[in-house]
């Protein structure tokens, strides 16, 4: 099985083409690469249309893995990113690779998944946990073989093994729209950025390897993480889990949107890996010590603490609870060293003085926030639609941070065992059958934006949703009254806002897409955090402070009803959501 | 604001490709700083640049935004 490539005529006027014939990898405009067009004429725009067995949507930690092995199982494969491969996502913000070494661990792989559920407070899936444990080794051996531990930069370790295997791969280029017929996947469509064109791609399967995301504020460093694969997921019928979980990471008082200034220790780090380490961390403490005091919170992680009591707050398991600025047996990195602190030192996103909470919303917990496992090899409840890292929500680690390191290993390790399901799935199954009708009508929805005359534009967009999710603490220091009002805005901006988008060229458009998705995920994560009348791990509601065991050892998925409604259901912990 | 600066380009492209805000263009062969409202000043481009080209600032600066724009 081959990959392959056809260039059609401009979409509106002549969608034809669809059909037949192979050709190379298209190169278009090369001399005109990445120009910036201010005004485009959509009635211009072309479409290049891809054939594959499995397309790895996605270019981080999890999509590389993925693809190489789906391409290793004897699939043709394809990846595309709307960034770089390494370059984009989460992926260049951690350098702490998790590895159980069965060698040097004093304790067992039970040991280790009974103290992450102890942390997570029954919220992680053992099945996924074990299964970190089980396979991190494996992978960090093939990093280390492709340089990953030899450099800063992701992109050349991670190139090597796609040129050795000459998988085609696709960057720069946004994927709106996941296509389902016949009630299975059938693949992706979206645009690049870098040329007046369309992109469709029909596959058997499709692997999200999306990431997650937060709100995109101004202060925190997740410009390109909109939640993108699950809502497109969401969107076709998926279910999607861990809506209500938060990432508290704080940011710094001085220069709070410099990216660098707070994650530049871990940009300029040359990978390592780390043994177990399970904290509870990450979670919405600060945050709520931040609403309590006020800003800035004077320490962090790793750095000298507050002495001033604060009454209340989220529940920390007493194992787990920080007791002063240094672990308690005096060495490796500090408490919430998150993807692996210097040692002594505060954790990545942590000043060592001051840091400001309510600075962020809306961010996932690694592993916890996306499509719902419906097995334990990150299937999804549509045939063919696998999903993995950040993308799918197998609460490997659980409603918090616990393992160290566990966020690169667990995309490394679920990418490797999505990558062989879906090939394995598309070895079994037809190529699907998309109608050029549909899309036509697809790529006529994508281009709507850049259609408009009137509207509002996805900055503005973007700004009042962030006026609306972020500085009142919404969604660390939960209350229904606070978050029914926030839902009410939402739903206006879903409502009236999101359908009036425009866009004037190309980067204009990738920005109203990922406003759209961004609208959704507020949406989900109102509705999850509503839903669930209780308090634990980094789920915090004022109104309902206590962990309920009796009504509440349960993920709660969020899936599209059919009159259009998001409908919430409970999935009991430790169990597989009903295949029905 | 930002990215501040470019001075230098060779016209290699690492920089457009490696910022995951789609902040940087080519224009006439070199890199143009071109949407600086969306950089996240991460340093990507600027480590990946092979010649030390582009000069960042802490500050970040975004323009009047209205519904219309």
């Amino acid at each position: 099985m081959t990959t392959t490539s056809e260039t059609s005529g401009p979409t509106r006027r002549a969608f034809m083409a669809f059909s037949g014939a192979s050709a190379g990898l298209a190169a278009i405009g090369m001399e005109a690469w990445a120009q910036n067009a201010v005004e485009i004429d959509p009635d211009a725009i072309t479409n290049t249309d891809h054939v594959t067995d499995v397309l790895v949507i996605g270019g981080g930690m999890a999509g590389l893995f993925a693809a190489v092995k789906a391409h290793d199982a004897g699939a043709a494969t394809m990846i595309v990113s709307k960034g770089r491969l390494g370059s984009s996502g989460l992926t260049p913000f951690g350098k702490g690779f998790f590895v159980f070494d069965p060698a040097t661990e004093p304790g067992s792989i039970d040991d280790f998944v009974d103290t992450v559920s102890r942390s997570a407070l029954g919220t992680n899936n053992p099945v996924y946990t074990r299964q970190l444990a089980e396979h991190s080794m494996d992978r960090a051996v093939e990093l280390r073989d492709w340089g990953y531990f030899n450099q800063t930069l992701a992109n050349r370790p991670f190139m090597r093994p796609i040129d050795d295997r000459d998988i085609p791969l696709l960057e720069r280029v946004t994927i709106t729209h996941l296509i389902k017929e016949d009630g299975r996947i059938a693949g992706a469509a979206g645009f690049r950025l870098d040329a007046e064109e369309t992109v469709t791609i029909r596959a058997k399967s499709v692997i999200l390897c999306t990431g997650a995301g937060g709100f995109k504020p101004n202060g925190f460093p997740l410009g390109d993480l909109t939640h993108d694969g699950t809502v497109m997921a969401y969107r076709i019928g998926a279910k999607v889990t861990g809506k209500e979980w938060n990432d508290g990471h704080m940011t710094r008082a001085d220069h709070p949107a410099a990216t660098f200034d707070t994650w530049g220790d871990m940009f300029e780090r040359v990978p390592s890996t780390n043994g177990v380490e399970v904290h509870h961390d990450l979670g919405v403490d600060l945050n709520y010590r931040a609403y309590v005091l006020g800003n800035p919170v004077a320490g962090g992680p790793g750095a000298p603490q507050e002495t001033a009591e604060v009454a209340g707050g989220p529940y920390v398991p007493q194992e787990f609870q920080r007791t002063s600025d240094a672990p308690a047996d005096g060495d490796g990195p500090p408490p919430g060293a998150g993807e692996g602190g210097a040692p002594g030192g505060p954790p990545p996103g942590f000043a060592p003085s001051a840091n400001v909470g309510g600075a962020s919303a809306g961010m996932a917990i690694h592993k916890s926030e996306g499509l719902v496992p419906y097995d334990d090899r990150c299937a999804s409840n549509i045939p063919g639609l696998y999903a993995a890292g950040d993308a799918l929500g197998s609460h490997m680690a659980g409603g918090i941070y616990t393992q160290v390191g566990s966020s690169l290993a667990g995309s490394a390790v679920q990418g490797a065992i999505a990558g062989e399901a879906a090939a394995e799935y598309a070895s079994g199954v037809e190529a699907p059958m998309i109608p050029d009708t549909r899309l036509a009508e697809i790529t006529d929805e994508i281009l709507a934006p850049l259609r408009r005359d009137a509207g509002y534009g996805p900055a503005w967009v973007t700004q009042t949703l962030q006026g609306i999710m972020i500085p009142n603490f919404v969604l660390y220091i939960k209350k229904a009254a606070m978050m029914n009002a926030a839902l009410a805005y939402i739903e206006e901006l879903r409502d009236h806002h999101a359908p009036m988008l425009r866009a004037a060229n190309m980067h204009e458009l990738r920005l109203a897409w990922e406003t759209r998705n961004m609208i959704l995920s507020a949406e989900m994560k109102l509705r999850a955090s509503l839903f669930r009348t209780e308090s634990r791990c980094s789920h915090y509601r004022l109104d309902y402070p206590e962990v309920d065991d009796v009504n509440w050892r349960a993920w709660i998925n969020i899936h599209r009803a059919d009159d259009g409604t998001m409908e919430l259901t409970k999935q009991p912990f430790g169990t597989w959501p009903d295949q029905g | 604001m930002t990215i501040k600066s470019i001075t230098g380009c060779i016209g290699c492209e690492e920089c457009v490709k490696s910022c995951p805000c789609d902040v940087i263009r080519m224009e006439d062969g070199k890199a143009v700083i071109t949407y600086a409202a969306d950089c996240q000043i991460c340093h990507l481009c600027r480590m990946y640049c092979p010649v030390d080209a582009i000069e960042m600032s802490p500050e970040k600066s975004i323009p009047v935004i209205v519904p219309w724009g």
